[in-house]
């Protein structure tokens, strides 16, 4: 009993200062490992591939198309791609007649990095927006059902046509999931059509499934 | 002894009676808001983090407008055919289609890879060709799927063809003789 009361009170304060260093080491961590996603006009569903090679940065052009088959174009945020923008505003005015300003082909350079998804007679009324209005606005995405007036065509043209025919070194289309392949087909077409015959789809990673001969290779090659 | 200069602890002694000592300050800080503060800026980065980055699926098409020479003919007896349609169905058929329908089956994602390994194992690898139709209905993530089962089994050559009215006719049969719902 006596032994009980002798229990001296001991204090609640805990040192706190290797929890924080666990806490501070782990916030550095991710503050180094975030890369912020790119703003996107469209919400864009992937599928999933094995392929392990990680989605190239620079010198992209991109065809994205979501689920209702609305088509956008977008260029990399970098030199080559600002360049490729350009090139392939200029030209598309020059083509279709649009008449697009020096300040109305700069905006697509901008817009074309988060897409553009209008129809070419829409894109000097587009170009008018303001930033804000650029966000909000909902893009009826290029029009590729028709075959005969397939105008990623125009927009492929006219990419190939300003820079020469020097394809961009990475053409990637973005799909969404539940896109149906008619969209998917006409897209290819365009491509087609254009001579880009070699690009790359974007995709999440997928584990390769054990005991597959694509499973033996990649071990076999890492041995 | 040691180097010690001055070592202060022993002067404390000897100070007179008068002069007070002064009280020793805690040196402990409150860490508690500074804890919160990391782990909500944790909290933060690793919502905003975007860990798993997207990856690159190279594809080549083949050239449409290509001599006729210069394509690579299949022979018929290795060709498979998958065909894609709504609702993620598959069915294949290997070799050319039989007029009846008989050889079309029908199949799914999980099983249509063991199909393929198969037709690859009694197949010479010069003659396999995998022909991948599409109908109108199936979606994007079907093709990706069926281009990553090629890659998967590693096949070489393959090609993404459009779906001919006879196979259409034959998928409309089987999914319209088939339960709702069922796979």
């Amino acid at each position: 009993m006596s032994k009980l009361n002798k229990i001296a009170k001991k204090s609640t304060w805990v040192d706190m200062t290797a929890f924080v260093d666990v806490a501070f080491l782990i916030l550095s961590f991710f503050m180094l490992a975030t890369k912020f996603k790119p703003p996107e006009v469209v919400k864009i569903d992937n599928p999933k591939s094995v392929s392990s090679e990680n989605q190239p940065e620079k010198d992209v052009f991109k065809v994205s198309f979501d689920k209702d088959g609305k088509v956008f174009v977008s260029f990399s945020s970098d030199k080559e791609g600002k360049e490729k923008a350009q090139l392939t505003a200029e030209v598309l005015s020059r083509q279709k007649g649009l008449g697009l300003t020096p300040a109305e082909i700069s905006t697509f350079i901008k817009f074309s990095v988060g897409g553009i998804g209008v129809p070419v007679t829409q894109l000097k009324s587009f170009l008018a927006l303001s930033d804000a209005e650029y966000k909000s606005f909902i893009q009826p995405g290029i029009p590729v059902q028709d075959t005969l007036n397939n105008q990623l065509n125009d927009y492929l043209n006219a990419l190939l046509t300003g820079t020469g025919g020097r394809k961009p070194e990475n053409v990637m289309l973005n799909g969404d999931n539940a896109t149906k392949y008619p969209y998917f087909k006409n897209v290819l077409a365009a491509f087609k059509k254009n001579g880009i015959f070699s690009f790359k789809l974007i995709t999440a990673l997928e584990g390769i499934p054990a005991g597959t001969p694509l499973y033996k290779k990649r071990r076999d090659a890492s041995k | 002894m040691s180097a010690d200069v001055g070592a202060p602890e022993g002067g404390g002694h000897k100070k007179g009676p008068g002069v007070k000592k002064q009280a020793r300050r805690d040196t402990k800080v409150d860490m508690t808001p500074m804890v919160d503060l990391g782990f909500l800026l944790i909290t933060f980065f690793v919502f905003t983090t975007t860990m798993s980055t997207p990856k690159a699926f190279k594809l080549n098409v083949p050239d449409d407008t290509a001599k006729e020479e210069e394509k690579s003919e299949a022979k018929a007896s290795g060709a498979f055919t998958v065909l894609l349609s709504k609702d993620n169905n598959v069915f294949f058929y290997e070799g050319q289609l039989a007029s009846d329908g008989s050889n079309f089956k029908s199949s799914n994602f999980k099983e249509i890879r063991d199909e393929i390994l198969k037709k690859k194992a009694n197949t010479p690898e010069k003659d396999l060709v995998v022909i991948i139709k599409p109908d109108e209905t199936s979606v994007y993530k079907n093709i990706v799927d069926m281009l990553d089962e090629m890659q998967i089994a590693d096949i070489k050559r393959y090609a993404v063809v459009d779906i001919f009215p006879g196979e259409v006719e034959l998928i409309k049969a089987t999914q319209a003789s088939r339960p709702p719902g069922g796979n």
